[in-house]
Parts: C-alpha cells; structure tokens; sequence
C-alpha cells in the first residue's frame, strides 16, 4: 500500500514536472464531474482542462485556483441548499405535449399529467438516481406546482430504483396543452455527502492560497498584452454588448441555459474577430430585444383571468403577471434606449465623416508631442552646452595655459618645463575622456554603427545584470526611432539595476506588420510607478512623439515589466555584418 | 617589421607613420578607407596593421568589419585597431576566432609612445593586447561572480594586467614583484578560476579574456 502511494506520488511529481502545477486542473475537473455526474458539458469540461493543460500550461496555472474556489463556493452553495447533505429532487413544471415532455429534459425523468387527471407512478431509472433522505426541500419544491398533490417518492424492490407518484386535482382545459411534471432525480449522497463540506472548504482554502502565487506568474504574459487589449477595448467596447443582449434574447424565449451559453461563446469568437461589424449589430440587436419586451408585456396584460400562460425569464424580470409585465416593458424601452443611444457611437461613428473626429485628435495628441519634443531637443542641447562649457572647453583653456607656461619656463627651466608638458597630456587625455562620455549620451557609437539590435546587445554587456536577450529585427530604423528606443530600453535596464534588486533581466526587441514592440523585464521587488519617477515618464514622451506608448506592470513584489510599442517601418534588410 | 596604417584623417594618419617610422617600423601603405584597407592588406600581407575603427565610406565600423573580413582571407593577420571608444562587443567579435595577434586601444593609447609601440610588437608577434577600458568592463560585469569575487586584490590587479596583454616580465616591473611572484600569482588565478595552466603567454591571455568574456 505505501510503496503504491510512494510510487503515485513519484509518477504524479513527474507529471507536474512537466506540465506545470496548472496540470492540477484535470483531476480538480474531474472532482466536478463526479459531484456533479458525467454529463456531454462536465465530460466536455474535463477535456478542455485537460487541452488548456497539455497546450497552454501557463493559462492552466492561473485557472487552476479560480477554478479551485469556484468549485468549493458550489460545494458549500449545495450542501447550504441540501439539508442532510443531500441534493434533493426539483420538479418543473414544463409547457409541452405529452409525447414531446421525454424530450424537453432528455436526461431527466418526466412524467406527464394525463387531460382527466387522476395519480401518475411512473419509475425513475437507476442510472440517474443515487437515492438519500431529503425529503422537507423536496416538499417544498412540489408546493410550488399547485395542480400537484400527493406526491411521494419511494423506493422499488431493490433499494435503488424509485418510484414517484403524484396526482392532480383535475387537467387542464380541454383543447389546451397538456402539462407535465418532469423530475430530475439526483442526489449526492453516501460518503460524497459527508465529505461535501470538508472537501469543498480545503478547496477553497488551497485555491485561495494558490491564488496570487499563480496569478503571479501569469502577470508578465498579461502584461505584455495590456497595451494590446487596452486599443482593441478603445476602438470595440461596444461589440462586447452583442453575446449579453443575444443571450437575453434567447432567454426570453425559453432557450435552455446550456443552449445560451453556447450561443453566447460562439458569439464572443465572432465579436473578437469581427470587432467592428458586431458593434453596428448591437442597436439593432437592442431594437429587436424591446420589441420582444413589448410583446411579451402586451400579451400578459391583455390576457384573460385563469387562463395559464408560461411564465417567461425577459433579462432580470420573471414575467408571470401583469405587474411584471410592466416592469418588462419598462426594461424594454430601457433597451431600446440605450440601442439608441449607441447608434451615433457605433454605426454613426462609422457613417459620419469620422476622418474629421479622427483628426482632431490627432492634431492634439501631435501638439502635445511636439511641444513635449521641442522640450526635450532644447533641454538636450543646453545639457550638451553646459558639459561642453564645463569639461573639453574648460580643459582646452587649461591645456593652452599650460602650454604657454611652458613657453615661458622652457628656456630657463627645462626640467619644469618637462612636468608642464606631462601635466598637458594629462588634461588632454581628460578632455578626450570627457568627449567620449558626452557622445556616448548623444548617440552611442554602436547604435550609429549598427543599429539598436548591436546597441542594445552592447548596453547589455556593459550591464553588471545578467541579462537575456531575444532580438527579432531583421533591418535598421530610422536614426529618431532607434535612439528615442535605446534610449528607453537603457532607462529601463537601469532602473532594473539600480532599484529592482533583480537577480536576472530580459529583454525582447521583436519588429512586425510595422510594429516595433519591446519587452524589459525582470525579477526584481517591483512596485515601480512611471508616475513617480522621471525617467520612465521621460521615455513615454519621447516614444509619444512617434506615436509609440508605453505600459509598466510592476505590482509590489515583483515582477516588473515595461512594454514599449512604436509604429515604424524597417528601413533596409540587415546588411550583412561580413 | 612592415606595417599598414588606417586612418581617415590625415594628420592622425600622418602622425602615426611618423611615429611607426621613429620606431624603425617601415610603413608599407596608409591608406584613408576600408576597401583600401581590405586591398593593401591582402596585397602587402603586411606584419602588423594599425587600423581606425571608423573609416569611410560608411563612417560606421567599416574598419573592424574590413579587418575581420582580411582575418578570415589570412587567419592570424595581426590588427590593431585603434578608435575614440572601446566596446565589448566589438573586442568579442575581434577575439572570437580566438587566433591571437590582435589588439583594441583608445586612441589616447598613443600619447605614451612606448606602450603603443610595445603593444604594436605584442600583436605582431600573435599576443593579445586590450585596451585597460575593455578589461575593467569585463571585470565589472563578471564582479558578482563567484570565482572572480575568490580572487584577492593582488591576483586581480594580476588579472586585468594579463588580460591587457602584458607579459609576466611586464606585469613584474609595473606591480614592483618578482617574476617568480607573478607566475605565482597566474598559477592562483588558473586553479580559483578552473582554466588548464599554460606556459605559453598568448594562449594564457586568449583563455583568460575568453573565460571574461563568457
């Protein structure tokens, strides 16, 4: 028995090895699949954990303790609703032809209320149905069908099979549709429903405790992406609108919640491909949705006293009434308001001259970039003026001081003439010194050389942090471009080094579809705020002024991470570094 | 010993062949551009050349490029490069065929004379020599490594001076030690560093910039 668990635990440490600890996730949904029975959506479940692993293990890492507390708060959630820890037999009652009521709940057991009335026994197959006490919720349950009386649940030879039986006090009307009373017989019972409360509070418990290690890791990733999602959230934000709207439509009908969801992730893919025609269909989407409202609201207050119609879900409201259905017209014209209200925001934006809107922002956010470069070139130059003024020029008057000193000692004393001269040389060698450093911080001879790919791979070697580097650029930029990036990229790296207390960097240049995006990173303490310093807010404005932007993901504790993106061409191929 | 000189601005370039001359070298050419280099170079397989990072036509690295481009015609071609800046980068690429006979100085290096003139001959006769700039560099980045954090103050003043290239003879009058002390010293460096030792003074300076540079 030890030498089994040992041997699990050795074969589970591998596993997770390679997968990751996201690799937890398949047996957490497994968990769910046997709380919850094996159904096609738990199976289906357990297989897209199972891919999310196998593919994108990181993604795994971070649903793992979302879906460890998910899975507990449904734990409690059910042993809160099931006294006795058991979850109990529901009824609906379903609109519906007799023959037809088998198929509206395909693995439920239903039964049907024949048109004179009288008892029903009818025996729910053993497959479906783990059988435990719970018998006041199921009570309560049944009080809420008021044609219904009689009803019990009691165990066939055998133990396991059940029988319901019912009666009604009389059928519907003649001619009318036939009522059925479906039950979904399913209980968690034995050890399961023993275990339900501990199991589900450690899993909230671990989950909890997993939480912020994992999203952790995750953060670079999402990162990197932020800039990415914050554009595509600017321009689209309102085709988000269409899976809810669509989902409320269906809904309304009396779609069933698995059919929703599914409608409403087909229609996510379709809203992050097809961003722009999916916003002009919201409005039109709104507009069709308060029509419905008003049907719906006009046939429930036109509707004769006694005549049963089914109740109906319209967003938020349950419409089975007339009061309802005024607060469902209400929330119909709120719809077709706000259908309204987008129409000059998504479809008139696009119908309207929008070049104009366009570029009056444009014309804006350039102002402020020139201004912010017109700054910063004239900062630039009086810093270049005031080293020049203080070091080489300051040393020449000295060297020609020295030199004329000279002159006049030479003929008398050639011995003091001698160290004059050793003391020229010297200021000269500083004066050169001087030079270097000031056009190593106008433009780095490497970057002039050979472009940001060799500058950065050289800033790199002269950074005491082991630093990684990918580069993906296949050409030079343009001389602006490369030095506003390199010199960003130097910020960073310098901040990694003098603040972060990082043990390792990274940095990742990569230039597609005239897109120059770069990544430092590092593993430092974190808590780096662009705001704070000037350095970083420095870098901003001058990426600004290319159009680029920048994004820093620092949380306290680290990692850090700053994103750059700058809109550029490539100027050539690399030329061949033979 | 015959020599090509490189350099784009004349009075430097002048000023040099005067000073080779001084010296007894014999200037084959000076030349002011990187094909020109790449010409004389490969016409007058000269014993040493004395070359100007940059140079026209493109004003960039075009004379490293054109000297590794001569190296790979003739490996071993003695180069030393002179420029108004060191990179680690560019004295990486000049070590990397790890052939020897090459050299990387500032072009202050010429103010003293004597040195320029012996790290001249040290390249010509397939040593190493590295301007003092370079070797700080890489010892600054190296610093938190364990080996070299090992090392003690006088095994690392060693160190840098073996990594410029100088021999032990040199080391020994510059830190006032015996010789008997600095190969003392190397043989330390060597075990604290895990490098094979070697007598032969080129191929000690190549293994030590090599490990500096990994």
């Amino acid at each position: 028995m030890w030498i089994f668990l040992v041997l699990m635990w050795r074969i589970v440490g591998k596993v997770l090895r390679r997968v990751g600890w996201g690799g937890l996730l398949v047996p957490v949904a497994a968990m769910g699949m046997a709380l919850a029975g094996v159904h096609f959506w738990t199976v289906a479940l357990v297989l897209i954990a199972l891919a999310v692993v196998l593919r994108k293990p990181l993604l795994a890492a971070a649903l793992l303790p979302l879906s460890m507390i998910s899975a507990g708060l449904a734990g409690l959630v059910v042993a809160a609703m099931t006294p006795g820890g058991s979850m109990n037999y529901f009824v609906r009652a379903v609109m519906a032809k007799p023959q037809v009521a088998w198929e509206v709940l395909p693995q439920a057991v239903a039964g049907y209320i024949p048109a004179k009335g009288g008892p029903v026994t009818y025996v729910l197959p053993k497959a479906t149905v783990v059988w435990t006490k719970g018998t006041a919720a199921r009570h309560q349950v049944l009080a809420q069908v008021p044609w219904v009386r009689d009803w019990a649940v009691r165990p066939v030879a055998g133990s396991k099979p059940l029988a319901v039986s019912y009666a009604i006090d009389k059928g519907p009307e003649p001619g009318a549709q036939a009522w059925s009373v479906a039950g979904v017989g399913r209980s968690v019972g034995g050890w399961q429903g023993h275990l339900l409360v501990p199991v589900a509070l450690l899993l909230l418990t671990i989950g909890l405790w997993l939480a912020p290690r994992m999203l952790r890791g995750v953060r670079p990733l999402a990162a990197s992406r932020m800039p990415e999602l914050r554009r595509w959230l600017a321009a689209n934000r309102w085709a988000l609108l269409l899976p809810p709207v669509v989902g409320v439509g269906m809904a309304a009908f009396g779609a069933q919640p698995w059919t929703i969801a599914a409608v409403v992730a087909a229609l996510v893919i379709i809203v992050i491909r097809w961003p722009v025609i999916t916003a002009d269909m919201v409005p039109f989407a709104l507009a069709a949705l308060a029509v419905i409202g008003y049907l719906i609201a006009a046939r429930w207050q036109s509707a004769s006293p006694g005549f049963y119609q089914h109740p109906m879900l319209y967003g938020p409201v349950w419409v089975d009434g007339p009061k309802s259905a005024i607060a469902a017209g209400a929330e119909a014209s709120a719809f077709l308001a706000l259908g309204a209200w987008l129409v000059p925001r998504t479809i008139g934006a696009r119908w309207r001259s929008t070049p104009d809107a366009d570029l009056a922002g444009r014309v804006a956010r350039l102002t402020e970039s020139r201004g912010h470069a017109v700054d910063a070139a004239a900062a630039e130059l009086r810093r270049i003026e005031r080293d020049l003024h203080d070091g080489a020029q300051a040393r020449l008057v000295a060297l020609g001081m020295n030199l004329r000193a000279v002159e006049r000692v030479l003929p008398s004393s050639p011995q003091a003439a001698l160290a004059l001269v050793a003391e020229a040389r010297e200021t000269s060698v500083r004066a050169l010194n001087e030079l270097r450093d000031l056009i190593r911080g106008i433009c780095p001879p490497v970057l002039a050389d050979r472009g940001l790919g060799h500058a950065v791979q050289a800033l790199v070697l002269d950074t005491p942090l082991p630093t990684a580097l990918e580069i993906d650029l296949p050409g030079r930029l343009t001389a602006p471009v490369e030095s506003a990036c390199y010199f960003a990229i130097a910020e960073a790296l310098a901040n990694a080094v003098k603040h972060s207390g990082a043990r390792h960097a990274g940095i990742r240049i990569q230039h597609a579809s005239g897109l120059l995006r770069i990544e430092v990173a590092d593993d430092g303490v974190g808590g780096a705020d662009p705001q704070q310093g000037t350095g970083l807010q420095g870098v901003e404005r001058r990426l600004g002024t290319f159009d680029g932007i920048m994004a820093v993901s620092s949380p306290p504790g680290g990692p850090t991470m700053v994103v750059m993106e700058v809109p550029c061409a490539l100027l050539s191929p690399k030329t061949c570094s033979c | 010993m015959r020599v090509v000189v490189a350099e784009d601005l004349f009075l430097l370039r002048d000023g040099l062949a005067r000073l080779l001359s001084a010296h007894d070298f014999e200037i084959a050419a000076a030349v002011d551009s990187a094909p020109g280099l790449l010409c004389a170079l490969l016409e007058h397989r000269p014993d040493i050349a004395v070359v100007d990072v940059r140079l026209p036509p493109a004003f960039a690295d075009d004379g490293l490029q054109a000297a590794l481009a001569a190296r790979r015609e003739v490996p071993g071609l003695p180069v030393l490069l002179l420029s108004q800046y060191v990179e680690q980068l560019y004295a990486r690429e000049l070590l990397a065929d790890q052939a020897g006979a090459v050299g990387y100085l500032l072009k202050d290096r010429v103010f003293s004379d004597d040195q320029f003139v012996d790290a001249i001959r040290t390249v010509a006769g397939g040593g190493t020599v590295m301007d003092p700039e370079v070797v700080t560099k890489l010892l600054g980045r190296r610093s938190r490594d364990e080996p070299i954090s090992r090392l003690s103050g006088r095994e690392r003043e060693v160190l840098e001076l073996m990594a410029e290239g100088r021999s032990n003879t040199a080391i020994a009058q510059r830190l006032f030690i015996t010789e008997k002390a600095v190969s003392k010293h190397t043989t330390s460096i060597f075990t604290k560093l895990g490098l094979a030792a070697d007598q032969d003074d080129n191929r000690r300076v190549l293994a030590v910039l090599a490990y500096l540079n990994s």
